[in-house]
């Protein structure tokens, strides 16, 4: 997978997405200092982020989604590969005045609002401070407007701003998260599982500012999330991992309503529709995936109905079929087949 | 439906504080049938758990049901003592925990757990203890190898099932579930889910399900209770409270979660949020977040009004000189 890096100003920038990633690879290593056991959480990943785009990584516990955040937040360094923000791979950022930057342009926001305040400062606390630190020429009396407003636009009164974070609900407390990461004027905001510790009564509220956010305030965002059908309500673009790899990916709508990888069908088979009657009892029991030393081949073979001889030999890449990206060699073989019927193609995989 | 197994009369809960006591489960009353798979529907803090619990009498001070009975199998269960109680645990009605993770000791092997269960309701032979373990671990579909395994070595789908099968140990002919998927991925509560249906199906026990997701409870229960800050909001038939939901609050709540299939629509979601149960709102008390709020709703809290074969609490459907009244 070779790529040129391009230089932040050449004419290439202009077309070059948000945030890029290119073979994206985390290892954790397991149990003592010289064990060989490696946790593979996030493997040869290539996923693309554009300007005033809400883009979904759905995946269920496992999957990898969060390392991502983390690795997209440089809190983890990856294993291989490289992430370019703008352009701009990652791991040149080393000054601290970088790092500050790079954090300012794509903060993080985190699954649990109960856990993630400070309870002894006030919410405007969080906020003010990253005005200092993010944007240090604005002055006092700015810094409180800015604060204001900022809460405005995650929805909520300015008169929040004095109280403490016990004195919130789940859903106040997820929205101040977002208005502290707006706070930094970023471009890309990290979302971590945003609503799935509130009450369903609240999340449409919190999937609405996020769409809110992006017309109005133009930034992009990555939403982590393990609940297919909010990632279709909210997101332009879905990829869909599992064990670590991209399994699928496409605008929302064509990855939901033409599945190709035979997991994303199990995904979405196990969305409970309360309009749908009760059908048979289906044998997959949601097992989660091998991620410790996996080797090659695809990671979903075991709990595959269509697994071929293939799939334990050789890992499939994501091939395009169409608007959406495929992992899967029965998918693409039958994609194939179909678009070319004599079979006189070679089936092409990295 | 010819004798209810459970039946709960106007059972109120406190949890006394210094200020003031507040009220989490206030004059709730409901009947489970034999064989019936009924659905506690409400958001955290509606006191859906400790319903549950003030019904399997697991509550722990402060908490303490202040008022009503808890009639299973003609006793009162409010006023049993903890040794009468004891014996019925497990035996007569058992209770699977929200999170297996914290429910199963990560000291002791399954086997043994099940062992120690077994041992308190009589003294079986290891023989017996071994064959029944493996029976109830095979009908949860679990491996009885898996007897052996210490809770960290089972993914949380089977421990959550491992609880299950504990709970089956004697047949009892209730079960009371707490929220026993909301720890898991979709695929394993889907399968999950169906696996607790059919077992239902099969033995023919009782199930009261409480969850927070209405659409895990919708395809396998038969009548749903929705709770709203400690009372009953509505009590219906699945497919009545799925087409005709009567309460504000359950209409909000169905058009809450995205659908998987057909248009997008706009997600309207609940304005506000859910009241502080130590100072309740005045009258009903949904108003403050009701889309439909009249000025009547301020001053008179509701009554439970049936409607045809649903019961709603709600001035929407009481009578007219009612709400003049005020």
């Amino acid at each position: 997978m070779a790529q040129t890096i391009e230089p932040v100003e050449s004419t290439a920038a202009a077309e070059e997405p948000l945030l890029r990633t290119v073979g994206l690879t985390r290892h954790f290593r397991l149990g003592g200092m010289f064990s060989k056991r490696m946790l593979h959480a996030v493997d040869d990943l290539d996923i693309t982020i554009g300007e005033r785009e809400i883009v979904a990584l759905v995946g269920e516990s496992g999957s990898g989604k969060s390392t991502v955040a983390r690795l997209l937040a440089m809190v983890h360094k990856p294993t291989k590969g490289e992430i370019y923000y703008r352009g701009r791979s990652l791991r040149s950022l080393r000054s601290r005045k970088n790092r500050l930057w790079y954090r300012g342009e794509a903060p993080i926001v985190f699954q649990d609002p109960f856990s993630a305040f400070n309870p002894v400062f006030r919410v405007s606390h969080g906020i003010k401070r990253n005005l200092v630190l993010h944007r240090p020429e604005l002055g006092r009396s700015e810094r409180r407007r800015e604060a204001e407003r900022v809460c405005e636009a995650v929805g909520l009164s300015p008169k929040m701003l004095t109280k403490f974070p016990y004195e919130m609900s789940g859903g106040e407390r997820q929205r101040i998260g977002f208005a502290q990461a707006l706070a930094a004027r970023p471009k890309l905001i990290l979302a971590d599982e945003p609503v799935s510790m509130l009450d369903v009564s609240i999340r449409a509220g919190v999937l609405n500012m996020m769409a809110h956010l992006r017309d109005q305030e133009g930034v992009s965002l990555l939403y982590i999330t393990h609940d297919i059908a909010s990632a279709r309500y909210v997101a332009d673009r879905i990829f869909v991992l599992y064990a670590g790899h991209l399994v699928e990916a496409g605008p929302s709508e064509t990855v939901l309503s033409e599945p190709k990888h035979p997991y994303t069908q199990l995904l979405l088979s196990a969305v409970a529709d309360p309009r749908e009657k009760l059908e048979s009892v289906s044998a997959d029991t949601g097992e989660p995936p091998r991620v410790i030393d996996p080797g090659e081949g695809c990671r979903f073979r075991w709990r595959c109905p269509y697994a071929i001889e293939k799939c334990s030999e050789v890992t499939p890449r994501p091939t395009s079929i169409g608007a959406q990206q495929v992992a899967c060699h029965v998918a693409v073989a039958e994609a194939q087949r179909l678009s070319d019927p004599a079979g006189t193609a070679s089936v092409a995989h990295s | 439906m010819a004798e209810p197994l459970l039946e709960v009369f106007d059972l109120v809960v406190d949890y006394p504080t210094d200020t003031a006591d507040v009220r989490a489960v206030d004059h709730v009353s409901f009947t489970v049938g034999q064989g019936e798979f009924l659905g506690i529907v409400g958001e955290s803090g509606c006191g859906k758990t400790t319903l549950l619990f003030g019904v399997a009498q697991l509550l722990s001070p402060p908490g303490q049901v202040v008022a009503g009975q808890v009639v299973f199998r003609g006793q009162d269960m409010v006023r049993l003592t903890e040794d009468e109680l004891r014996h019925m645990r497990w035996r007569d009605y058992s209770v699977v925990m929200q999170s297996a993770m914290n429910a199963l000791n990560p000291m002791k092997s399954i086997g043994a757990q099940f062992k120690d269960t077994l041992q308190a309701h009589g003294s079986p032979s290891d023989d017996e203890i071994r064959q029944r373990s493996a029976e109830v671990l095979n009908l949860v579909g679990i491996d009885p190898v898996h007897l052996k395994s210490y809770p960290h070595q089972l993914s949380g789908g089977m421990r959550q099932r491992a609880m299950i099968a504990m709970a089956l140990l004697f047949t009892p002919q209730l079960v009371i579930m707490d929220e026993p998927t909301s720890a898991l991925d979709v695929v394993a509560q889907r399968s999950l889910m169906n696996k607790i249906k059919e077992l239902q199906l099969s033995l023919g026990f009782a199930v009261i399900f409480v969850t927070h997701d209405m659409s895990v409870v919708s395809r396998y229960s038969d009548r749903v209770i929705v709770m709203y800050a400690g009372q009953v909001a509505e009590v219906a038939r699945t497919e009545t409270i799925f087409d005709q939901p009567l309460h504000p609050y359950t209409r909000g709540l169905m058009s809450a979660f995205p659908s998987i299939r057909g248009p997008r629509r706009e997600l309207a979601g609940i304005p506000g949020t859910p009241p502080d149960l130590a100072r309740p709102p005045t009258g009903c008390r949904f108003h403050p977040r009701c889309p439909e709020v009249m000025p009547v709703c301020l001053t008179k809290p509701p009554d439970l009004y049936a409607v045809g074969g649903t019961q709603v609490r709600c001035l929407l459907y009481a009578e007219d000189k009612e709400k003049e009244a005020v």
